[in-house]
């Protein structure tokens, strides 16, 4: 028995499997139209039953009506739920791409040229690219936003790794110009631009 | 629990057992006849997204009455209920519902079923002692794959309730998978932990 609801559920299936996937699955175009086309739905039924009282529905004189416009009700805000949490949850995953420094532009565009085989490039990455077009456009946003947030600490790499050097020597980049810095090996020149390997305690 | 939460969204789309308190025409689409009125009486299954503001809903009427009343869903009959009583650990929750807990939640939230909650928490603690247990074993015997020929004793005292504890572990309900998934990251993290610190 399909039901308004069912779509908008869907959708939320679809998120939850997102969750558990390293890559993103490709955007349900198809069903969030249809999903929104259904809310549009409900809202032109609302229009129509409320329509012959002109602005002045009593539920308690007509219950039956406002049973159904509470049914109508909830399944639109249902359907808004599960709208907007199927982005949230996609969105989710593009932000953490780009904190880990995938560039998810470039594998849109890898997974064309793949997908595509050389034969045609199908409809510009609107048939084979797994992000809708707004969701491009907030990857890119949200990397210019995450540039300029790291751009206030130069010297600090945010988006770098929390793991700590295993090794006993490490590569390091000279920042400053530090003159000679003593070692237990020697003395080394610490001068910017310059490369440097240390070691991993000092 | 989070607006977005996905795992609420999926839970609220659990259906329970609705009766009708009135005649309305426009909703025989839920009786799967939309031509006709939907009767006074008619019982529905309605997902809890629906289910639980109609119940909650007042007509505005002067008895009070609301649009419809509900039923326990069968997921929390009587049946159910006998068997957690009887072993918390025998009943694969996850046949019933896959959100069992969170069915539950709601429906305890509705109803004033007094005897329900408390065999739902001693459910849960009972359960939840099991899971630990699988979760740190599942961890040793992937271990033990690794380095084969050391175990053949140790997987005996393992296997004990090795085949009646996957059977267990199919019957989760989703919050007892989480709670079982980070049991066991937990158990495997705190392995790798202590065999880094050996090493260094």
């Amino acid at each position: 028995m399909p039901m308004y609801g069912d779509l908008g559920n869907k959708l939320a299936l679809h998120a939850k499997r997102t969750q558990n996937l390293a890559h993103l699955p490709p955007y349900q175009a198809e069903l969030v139209r249809a999903v929104t086309r259904e809310v549009r739905d409900l809202d032109k039924e609302v229009t129509t039953l409320l329509e012959p009282f002109q602005g002045s529905f009593d539920p308690a004189a007509d219950h039956a009506t406002a049973c159904t416009l509470l049914v109508n009700h909830l399944s639109m805000r249902r359907n808004k739920r599960c709208l907007l949490a199927y982005h949230r949850t996609r969105t989710d995953k593009l932000e953490e791409h780009v904190w880990n420094g995938v560039d998810v532009l470039d594998l849109v565009a890898q997974q064309q040229a793949g997908g595509g085989n050389g034969a045609a490039i199908s409809g510009e990455g609107g048939a084979s690219s797994s992000l809708s077009p707004q969701e491009e456009d907030y990857v890119r946003q949200y990397g210019d936003l995450l540039a300029a947030y790291k751009g206030q600490w130069t010297d600090i790499d945010l988006t770098g790794s929390l793991e700590p050097p295993r090794d006993l020597f490490i590569d390091v980049r000279v920042l400053k110009d530090a003159g000679e810095i003593q070692t237990e090996y020697g003395y080394v020149a610490a001068v910017h631009g310059s490369s440097r390997i240390c070691c991993a305690g000092h | 629990m989070s607006y977005y939460d996905i795992d609420a969204i999926l839970t609220d789309a659990e259906k329970i057992p609705c009766t009708f308190q009135l005649d309305i025409p426009d909703l025989g689409y839920l009786d799967n006849t939309p031509s006709q009125p939907l009767k006074a009486g008619t019982k529905v299954n309605l997902p809890l997204w629906l289910a639980e503001m109609l119940v909650i809903a007042n007509t505005g009427a002067a008895d009070n009455k609301t649009f419809v009343t509900f039923d326990l869903p069968r997921a929390l009959g009587n049946d159910v209920v006998q068997a957690l009583k009887a072993d918390p650990r025998a009943v694969p929750l996850r046949d019933q519902s896959a959100h069992f807990y969170g069915l539950a939640t709601h429906m305890l939230d509705l109803s004033e079923e007094q005897e329900l909650g408390s065999v739902l928490r001693k459910t849960f603690v009972t359960r939840a002692a099991e899971i630990s247990l699988h979760a740190r074993k599942v961890g040793s015997i992937g271990h033990k794959a690794k380095s084969k020929g050391e175990g053949a004793s140790e997987m005996g005292s393992n296997l004990g309730l090795g085949g009646a504890g996957e059977e267990f572990l199919r019957g989760l309900d989703e919050w007892e998978r989480s709670l079982f998934r980070k049991a066991h990251e937990g158990a495997k993290a705190g392995k790798d932990w202590i065999e880094s610190v050996k090493k260094n």
